[in-house]
Formats: C-alpha cells, sequence, structure tokens
C-alpha cells in the first residue's frame, strides 16, 4: 500500500532522509521512530506531497506522488504535527470544506460529519469558530477531516499530542478498528509506549538513515521493549 | 529592553537574506528603480510646466507642495491608525510578548515602531523623487535637502503618534469582542472627513475657468495648525534660495515630540484593558449566509473564502475605507464643471473620460493589491490542507482568480459607467470605457492572483503587511502601468480615427488594437501559469 524506494531529501546540500525504503501492506500500522532531527517529520512530508524527494519514488496505493499526486492524494489521509487550521471557520465549516474537496456527495457527507464529530468528542463545539479551540480539540478535529473520505491510507505525525488520556485511549482504540478495515496507517511518533501498543512494525530511523525495522514480535520480546532499542541508538 | 525585543526581528531579516532571495528580489528593486527615474521626471516636467505660467506660477508649486504634505499628512494618519490596531492588538507576537517578563511601556515602544515603520515605509519608499525633483528644479543647497529629509522623518513620527492614539482610543470606545466594529468605525469617520473636507472646499458655482483655478488655490491646506503647513513653511525659503525659518521647524519638532509621548500616555493607560477585551470570544459565529449550504467540489473555494473574508476583521476596515474611498471619487466626478471647463480644451470631455479611467485604474491596482495580491497569501500555514487534498493547483488559483475578479469587477465597473454619465460621456466612448474597464478588471486581477501566487508570504502578522511588501509594491506599479500603456494605446487609437481612416490609419489601429489584446493577454496568462508553477514547486 506505501512504497517508499530509496527516497532522500536534502536542505542546503545536508540531508535530511537519505535512500530511505519502506514498504507497509494494507491495514498495516507502521510507526516511524527516531531522536529530534532524525528525519521522521520529513519522510512523511515527501509521502504527502509537500516536500519533494530529491531522488527516489514515494507510492501511495500504487500511485506516485510525485507523478499522479492527485490520484495518490485522493485516498491519503493527513493529519500534520501542527495544527494550523482556518481559524475563522466553525469546525461543522471546515469539516464541510473538506467532504467538499473530496467531492463527496452532500448526504453523505453530512452523515460523515455527523459520526465523526460524535466519535472525536466534538459535536457539542462543533459550531465554535476553531480559533476558540483547545490544543486537544484540534487534534481531533484534525483526524475528522482526515478520515472524512474513508481514506486508504492515513499518515499521523504525532498522533497524540495535545490529547488527553481519555483522547490518547480513544485514538488507540480507532487505529486498531482502522487496521482491521483494511486502512493502512504510518504514524510518526515520540511516544514509544503507544507506538508499542499499536504498531505491527517500528521503523528506527536517526540522521536521516533507517537503521533498523522490527517487527511487534521482535520488539515486545526484548527487554525494555522500544524504549530499550531508542535508547540504545544513541549509544 | 527595546533593543533585545527588536533583536529577534532583526536577526529574522538578516537571517533571510541570502544570494538567492537577493536574486529573487531583484526584479523588485528594479521596478522600484525605474518607477523612481519616472516619478523624477514627471515630477520635474511638471514643476517646470507649473513655474512657468505667467503671474500664479511660483504660487502654484508653492502650492502644489503644500497639498503634498497635506495629502500625506492625512494618509499618514490614517496608515497608522489601520496599522497600529492590526500590530497592538490583533498580531500573533503579543500573546508571546504579554506572557514574558516585559515591560508593558516597552511592549509599546516595540508596536509603536513596529507601526510606524509599517505604515510609512511605502510613502518613505516613493516620495524622495518627488524632493529631489523640487531641489532640482530651483536649484537648491544641500540645506534644503537635509531640512526636508528630517522634517519628513519629524512628520512621520507625528502622524504616528496621533494614529496610534486614535487606535488605542477607538478600541477602548468600541464594545468588547467587536473588533470589527472598532475597524468599521475607523473607515466611517474617514469617510465623513474626506466627505466634509470636500464639501467644505469646494464652492457653489464653478461656471468659469476662473472658478477653477479659484477652486484649486481655495483647498485649505495652509491652515497653521496642520503639520504639512509647518514643514511647507520650513522649507519653501530655502527653496527660494533664503535661510531656513527656525520657528516652523521648531514648532514641527515640538508636536513630534508632544504625540510620541501622548500616545505612549495613552497606550499605558489603555492597552492592558483593551488587550482583555479583544481575546476570541469562543462563542459561534451563529447561522450566516451560507449555513446548510453544501458547496461541492467547485464551490468549495470560493465557499471557504467568502466565510473566513466576513469574519477577518482585518478586512472589513480596509473595505470600508475603500467604499468610503470611491464614494468620493464619484461624488467629485459628480461636481466636475464639464461646461466651463470645455473653454480651456476642445477635447475636454475625452480628457476627463480619460483621467478618469486612469483614475478607475489606479483605484483597481490598489484594490488588487489589496484583496487579490494577498488571496493565495491568504491560506496562512492552513496552505498545507491545500497541498494535501486532491486540489489541482491551476484550478485553486482560477477559483481564487474568479472569486477576486467578480467582486473588483462588480466594484470599477459600475464607478467608471456612474463616473462617465456625471461627465456626460455616452454612445461609442461609453462603451469602449465600460469595456476597457472589464478588460482591466480581467488582466490585472490575474496579473494580482499570478504575482501573489509567484512571491506568497504565508507567514505574516496581518495581511494587510502582504500587500505592503516589496512584491506588492511592484504589482501596484506594474499594474498601474498596464493601466497607463493599455489606455495610452486607445487614446492614440482615438487620435488616429479622429485624423481621418486612410491605409496607414487603419495599419496603425490594427497594429494598437493587437498590442492593447497581447500585452493584457500576456498580464493574465504569464503570471497565472508561473504562479501555478511555483505554488505547486512551494515547500515549506
Amino acid at each position: 500500500m506505501i512504497g517508499l524506494g530509496n527516497i532522500s531529501k536534502a536542505f542546503d546540500g545536508i540531508y535530511a532522509v537519505k535512500n530511505l525504503s519502506i514498504t507497509v501492506g494494507k491495514g498495516e500500522v507502521f510507526g516511524l521512530v527516531g531522536p529530534n532531527g532524525a528525519g521522521k517529520t520529513t519522510t512523511i512530508r515527501m509521502m504527502t506531497g509537500l516536500l519533494k524527494p530529491d531522488e527516489g519514488t514515494a507510492n501511495m496505493g500504487g500511485y506516485s506522488i510525485t507523478d499522479e499526486p492527485l490520484k495518490a492524494k485522493a485516498i491519503l489521509g493527513y493529519v500534520p504535527d501542527r495544527a494550523f487550521l482556518y481559524e475563522k471557520l466553525t469546525a461543522r465549516e471546515f469539516l464541510t470544506f473538506i467532504a467538499s474537496l473530496y467531492d463527496i456527495e452532500k448526504q453523505e457527507a453530512l452523515r460523515r460529519i455527523e459520526t465523526l464529530t460524535a466519535v472525536f468528542g466534538i459535536r457539542d463545539i462543533e459550531d465554535e469558530l476553531i480559533e476558540s479551540f483547545s490544543q486537544g480539540m484540534r487534534q481531533r478535529l484534525l483526524f475528522s477531516s482526515a478520515l472524512i473520505h474513508n481514506p486508504e491510507v492515513l499518515l499521523i505525525d504525532e498522533p497524540f499530542m495535545g490529547l488527553d488520556p481519555f483522547g490518547v485511549r480513544m485514538l488507540k482504540g480507532f487505529i486498531g478498528n482502522l487496521s482491521a478495515k483494511g486502512v493502512t496507517v504510518f504514524l510518526v511518533t515520540h511516544s514509544l509506549h503507544i507506538a508499542e501498543e499499536v504498531c505491527h512494525r517500528v521503523g528506527f530511523i536517526n540522521k536521516g538513515l533507517l537503521t533498523s525495522i522490527k517487527s511487534a514480535d521482535e520488539f515486545r520480546t526484548i527487554e525494555g521493549g522500544l524504549e530499550g532499542l531508542f535508547l540504545s541508538m544513541g549509544d | 529592553m527595546l533593543f533585545k525585543l527588536i533583536k529577534p526581528k532583526l536577526l529574522s531579516s538578516r537571517n533571510s537574506l541570502n544570494a538567492r532571495v537577493l536574486l529573487r528580489r531583484a526584479p523588485f528593486f528594479a521596478i522600484g528603480f525605474v518607477f523612481w527615474i519616472l516619478l523624477y521626471i514627471g515630477t520635474c516636467k511638471f514643476l517646470s510646466f507649473v513655474r512657468g505660467i505667467d503671474f500664479a506660477g511660483e504660487v502654484l508649486s508653492a502650492k502644489l507642495l503644500s497639498m503634498t504634505f497635506f495629502g500625506l499628512t492625512g494618509f499618514l494618519v490614517l496608515s497608522n491608525v489601520i496599522t497600529a490596531i492590526s500590530s497592538f492588538y490583533l498580531s500573533k507576537d503579543i500573546t508571546f510578548l504579554l506572557t514574558k517578563p516585559v515591560a508593558d511601556r516597552d511592549i509599546l515602544r516595540l508596536k509603536s515602531l513596529e507601526t510606524v515603520m509599517n505604515s510609512s515605509w511605502m510613502v518613505l519608499s516613493f516620495i524622495p523623487p518627488v524632493f529631489l525633483a523640487y531641489g532640482v528644479t530651483y536649484h537648491a543647497s544641500a540645506v534644503y535637502y537635509i531640512s526636508i529629509s528630517s522634517a519628513f522623518i519629524m512628520l512621520v513620527i507625528l502622524t504616528g503618534g496621533i494614529g496610534i492614539s486614535i487606535a488605542h482610543m477607538l478600541t477602548q470606545f468600541f464594545p468588547a469582542r467587536h473588533t470589527r466594529l472598532v475597524l468599521l468605525g475607523v473607515g466611517m469617520l474617514l469617510f465623513l472627513l474626506l466627505y466634509f473636507t470636500m464639501k467644505s472646499v469646494m464652492p457653489r458655482t464653478l461656471e468659469t475657468p476662473e472658478d477653477i483655478v479659484r477652486t484649486f488655490m481655495s483647498f485649505n491646506t495652509d491652515s497653521p495648525l496642520l503639520p504639512g503647513y509647518w514643514i511647507t513653511e520650513t522649507v519653501l525659503p530655502l527653496l527660494r534660495g533664503k535661510g531656513p525659518d527656525m520657528f516652523y521647524s521648531l514648532v514641527l519638532l515640538s508636536n513630534c515630540a508632544f504625540f510620541l509621548l501622548l500616545s505612549s500616555a495613552i497606550g499605558r493607560r489603555l492597552f492592558r484593558k483593551n488587550i482583555g477585551r479583544l481575546q476570541p470570544s469562543g462563542r459561534g459565529p451563529g447561522n450566516g449566509l451560507f449555513s446548510g449550504i453544501y458547496p461541492g467540489r467547485k464551490s468549495a473555494l470560493p465557499y471557504k473564502d467568502i466565510l473566513i473574508f466576513f469574519r477577518d476583521t482585518g478586512q472589513w476596515s480596509q473595505v470600508t475605507i475603500i467604499g468610503a474611498l470611491v464614494m468620493v471619487y464619484i461624488y467629485n466626478f459628480k461636481s466636475v464643471p464639464v461646461e466651463a471647463m470645455a473653454e480651456l480644451t476642445p477635447f475636454i470631455k475625452e480628457l476627463m473620460l480619460l483621467v478618469n479611467m486612469l483614475m478607475a485604474g489606479l483605484v483597481l491596482s490598489a484594490v488588487t493589491a489589496r484583496f487579490l495580491y494577498t488571496a493565495v497569501s491568504l491560506e496562512g500555514q492552513a496552505f498545507w490542507i491545500i497541498r494535501t487534498t486532491p486540489v489541482n493547483i491551476s484550478g485553486f488559483l482560477r477559483a481564487k482568480f474568479l472569486y477576486g475578479c467578480t467582486a473588483i469587477t462588480l466594484l470599477i465597473v459600475p464607478v467608471v459607467f456612474f463616473t462617465n454619465l456625471a461627465i456626460r460621456v455616452t454612445g461609442g466612448l461609453m462603451y469602449v470605457s465600460v469595456g476597457t474597464a472589464l478588460m482591466l478588471c480581467v488582466s490585472v486581477s490575474g496579473l494580482g492572483t499570478g504575482m501573489g501566487a509567484i512571491y506568497p508570504k504565508f507567514r505574516y502578522a496581518n495581511i494587510a503587511s502582504v500587500s505592503m511588501s516589496l512584491g506588492g509594491m511592484a504589482f501596484m506599479v506594474l499594474a498601474f502601468s498596464l493601466v497607463v500603456i493599455t489606455l495610452s494605446l486607445e487614446a492614440w487609437l482615438f487620435y488616429v480615427s479622429q485624423a481621418g481612416l486612410d491605409l496607414a490609419g487603419k495599419i496603425q489601429i490594427a497594429v494598437c488594437l493587437a498590442l492593447i489584446g497581447a500585452i493584457n493577454a500576456a498580464a493574465f496568462f504569464l503570471p497565472m501559469k508561473i504562479g501555478a508553477k511555483r505554488l505547486s514547486e512551494f515547500e515549506a
């Protein structure tokens, strides 16, 4: 479902990501972890089309994000790490706008807005301006908007940022449900204990290089789990 | 402390300056430089012409200087009011500053400096050729140049003090959580001020050419209570080869210090109170015009843009001001004594039509700079949404163009139509001028949308600053040049057709028409195409 083939990106001659190759299957939850500045966000931004890889290919559901961006984006859902939204829209208007961009039929869009605002607990504030939302509420709204078109691939950068414990628990369950329905989830996070709970495989990235990929069976049997593996990267 | 607060901005500017950025900005500097030269030559020629008029030449020349300072004072005060409201109360760094151990006095100083710089840099950039032209025409000494430069800087500070004081008081006066009303109030005040000023200076009868000259001279810009008068009185003796008038220099200096202190005192008293009132309320906007509407893919972008536009307080003040200026503009044309002026030149109607079209072109350029050049940047840091959803960037740009162009056409074309009626232009000339206005609305809108996409600025403190940026100014100059070229070609067409249509005349007409079409098409298509390419490659 996701195929990254030797993608590289350099800024001012310094590689942020170098020759990174990952394949993620349908319904799989893949986590990319690494220290600050390792190249995680650059990787996910290349997958969304926000950055153009200098080398290599990034395919989403068989579509190249650089050659067939509209087809690739049509099956992608993206939750960024920083919630920049249209502050002067209400949550409902924002979701209506996003649904329109994906050309979802009106009744279906309204039904999905009802469902998602209920699931993510923003029904009560859906008619308030986004500018008054807390970080957690913005995160919930971002998830609603990323899922409104029933994406086949969900890319999430720091998914649990700003969420309260209820939100974290709800989201973990939700990611599991999506995976069960065949949605491929690619997430980038610092929350190792949560990645340990939700990911089927985890890739480690450091200084732009993918150092290893471990399956859930592997990292759950290692002493110290993901945290032990992560800390050993610094040694 | 003030330096500490400014330092991050200075460092940001320094860090963002590199060879690539300078290279990208090179066309803007080139456009600005050409504009400077043209403005200098134009002012020199105009001054030579005015000074050459028997008996009244020198008086008229001095009057023009006085009127220039009068206009600049009004513009700078208004610009400072608008910028101060944004800078003190709506800018994004206010929350940061208020949560740090920084005294209010230092925040006020920082914001005052920002306000004065942001609201006057445009005037500071474009006025030097005018002063230079006066100096050269009058063979003035170096003292004149030093004197007018320092006097103008004092005017900038003085108007800054007035504008900032008004901004604090307006924000205090209007009810909490209704900043829109504050800005609307500014616009309305300006409108009333302009309206009554114009009305009071226009005599009741304008039947002879003498009345027109008298009207020109009766514009009351020479009140000793106005800063423009103090500057005029300071520099005029220097232009005439006499020594400087120290009295008015001191009046200017003392007023400059007074208004600076006044703005600081008012700021200390009202700033904290006002800030508390202006925080987002968290209340919903209520059921608006578009509640219950589902736009569909084609209308999604205008749906979003219209909703945001009508809720963005920063946009409202500008709309009101433009509305007020247009009203005054139409009112002025209604008062033009065409019959009386017909004694001055036989083609007065055609000449007035040309002036009208030039004025409309200037309004078109300014409005487009404010609303279409900024259309792409208005997405702000939420632009990632457009980039990660299946939106075709060319389509996105077309949607921005269509939405903005429609609004601008609905403003400009009726203005041209009604002002034409006011000066009794009918028939063929009416069709041609309305058709030209329509064409210019499309080409200038395309130019604005495209250039805004070529030089987007997604991180801004307030959106008005984007139209005042180097790119925005370059757009204004290019857009107005397009207007001038188009109208010059049309004027030539008119001249040739009046002289009789032989073969050479027909060829000239065909060439002119082809040039008008080609220049306007290029002004529309090229920036839109380059803009779409730049945006689709945009990385941030």
